[in-house]
């Protein structure tokens, strides 16, 4: 078994029980063992943290399950489930409904998808408008912007137990995901036009980082009120 | 780095950030705390500590003042002009926790807005986080952690291990000592007469100065986007240097002889930049910038 297939697995698994290849694999590579630690430690993280937290609206949920899926993020054992996906039993879906690790999560796929993304295009091809290729693709909102718009306004929203985010916080975050955004386009354009320009592209992937870290602090600080 | 890999990297850090950070959550509500109401006048509160004690900050707005005496003793003195706010505050073992939290009616307003001055022994670790108002640290010695969010972060006379994250917060060092790791989206980045060994500032699109000395050990990584990166440096500082702005231009005064250490690198063909040694080239600095200008200037 390779890295992947792990990975895999480990997503798509809705006990605590590995299969057998699996736990082989994860005897003979330390990576895969680091991150099975990291994906139960949220697991168990989660289930201790109890019912009683915030969850973010349905529409969040559902909107950012079908578009994990769109993306091929998340396999058909899920999809298949008839119930709700905010309602879905112990699979690991429920651990993502917990704010801190929602953040988390969202870091991971936005990095990800704008990674994969990135490296499918270059550098056999220009790289293509992210927008454009949005358009193209998907008619399913972005997790991207999903995430942005319920971060940007979940601090106004009368939830119960949730504090409201101070509004020099929110316009900060807000200021500086354009400022990041601008950048993400400007070096996208760079790389486009030079597609071997080595620094352009560190650039790219560093913008894109800085991104997933601003989103999932938004996320916490949101979900928290400022606190944690 | 391919996408498994970055996602694997990335993975790794959120997700253990995550479990910090719930980890830090669980315990916070299972701790056995003082909590003092909310109060507009000041309140103080005294904990005896030993040799290097930990002393961790939460506030989400308000100004956070640190400061260093000879005690062995922690002073955590606060007002809640607002009276909406409460301060928990706990002592175990040798570390301190401070943590103020918006009142029931759940705002997180003016009225929850805290003020701390606390006073710790000149060698403590600390640990900042805040969403705004500023964070000044007088006279510290020890391992620092500051996050916040717009915040500005002024550190002056301090020494050991500082590692800052703040969005869009300026950060201020004056004679600091020892490593800096700083990142910000659009905050500044002043080092005025630093005696560091080991500097990494990154801001998007902050400025970012260096006004010291280099350490003959010392290695200085300084990048940005846009903005303006500048580099102060006197005629007996002893430093490689490679210097690059892709889109912006570099201005340098400095007569820099080649590299003659290290392997020879060709000269970038995307944007403007160079390498060069200055006297025996101990120091190690890199300037780099997207579209920014990156001055490397001579102190008068």
């Amino acid at each position: 078994m390779v890295c992947e297939q792990f990975e895999r697995i480990l997503e798509q698994q809705d006990d605590d029980t590995l299969p057998k290849p699996a736990l082989d694999h994860l005897e003979t590579c330390e990576a895969c063992r680091a991150l099975s630690a990291d994906f139960y430690a949220i697991h168990d993280m989660a289930l201790e943290l109890g019912a009683e937290g915030i969850a973010p609206p349905e529409r969040v949920w559902i909107s950012l399950r079908n578009q994990l899926e769109a993306e091929g993020l998340i396999y058909g054992d899920l999809q298949a489930a008839p119930q709700p996906v905010y309602n879905s039993g112990p699979g690991w879906w429920t651990v993502f409904q917990r704010p801190a690790v929602a953040g988390a999560f969202l870091g991971i796929v936005l990095a990800a998808a704008s990674a994969v993304s990135y490296l499918s295009n270059f550098p056999q091809t220009a790289v293509q408008s992210e927008a454009t290729l949005q358009q193209e693709t998907s008619s399913v909102p972005s997790a991207d912007s999903v995430f942005k718009e319920e971060v940007l306004t979940v601090g106004n929203d009368s939830i119960p137990g949730l504090q409201r985010q101070d509004t020099a916080v929110s316009d900060s975050i807000r200021r500086n995901l354009q400022i990041v955004d601008n950048f993400i386009a400007i070096c996208e354009k760079n790389v486009r036009e030079q597609p071997d320009n080595q620094m352009a592209r560190e650039y790219l992937y560093g913008a894109y980082q800085q991104k997933a870290e601003l989103l999932a602090t938004a996320m916490n600080r949101s979900m928290t009120g400022g606190l944690q | 780095m391919n996408a498994t890999s970055y996602l694997r990297a990335a993975s790794t850090a959120r997700t253990r950030n995550a479990v910090r950070a719930g980890a830090l959550g669980a315990a916070m509500a299972g701790f056995i705390l003082a909590a003092s109401p909310a109060h507009a006048d000041r309140v103080e509160k005294h904990f005896a500590v030993q040799n290097k004690p930990k002393i961790t900050v939460r506030n989400s707005s308000g100004r956070i003042q640190v400061k260093a005496w000879t005690k062995s003793e922690v002073l955590v003195a606060w007002t809640n002009a607002g009276g909406k706010s409460v301060v928990e505050t706990e002592l175990a073992g040798n570390r301190v926790e401070v943590a103020a939290q918006a009142g029931e009616d759940g705002n997180s307003t003016d009225g929850s807005k805290t003020d701390f001055e606390i006073t710790v022994p000149v060698e403590s670790e600390l640990s900042v986080r805040t969403d705004s108002g500023n964070v000044t640290v007088d006279s510290v010695h020890g391992d620092m952690t500051f996050d916040t969010v717009g915040a500005n972060l002024q550190l002056t006379d301090v020494n050991g291990y500082m590692v800052v994250k703040t969005i869009d917060g300026s950060l201020v060092c004056n004679r600091c000592s020892g490593k800096l790791e700083a990142n910000s989206i659009s905050g500044n980045v002043q080092m005025i007469q630093p005696s560091l060994d080991s500097v990494r500032v990154q801001t998007s699109s902050g400025n970012i100065l260096f006004d010291g000395s280099f350490s003959s050990r010392g290695i200085y990584i300084m990048k940005n986007f846009s903005g303006t990166i500048e580099v102060h440096f006197s005629s007996s500082d002893s430093f490689d240097v490679a210097a690059n702005s892709l889109k912006g231009d570099v201005i340098n005064q400095a007569s820099f002889k080649p590299d003659t250490h290290g392997t020879p690198r060709p000269a970038s063909k995307w944007g403007h930049g160079f390498f060069g040694t200055m006297n025996e080239g101990h120091a190690k600095v890199e300037l780099s910038s997207f579209s920014g200008t990156i001055k490397i200037l001579k102190r008068d």
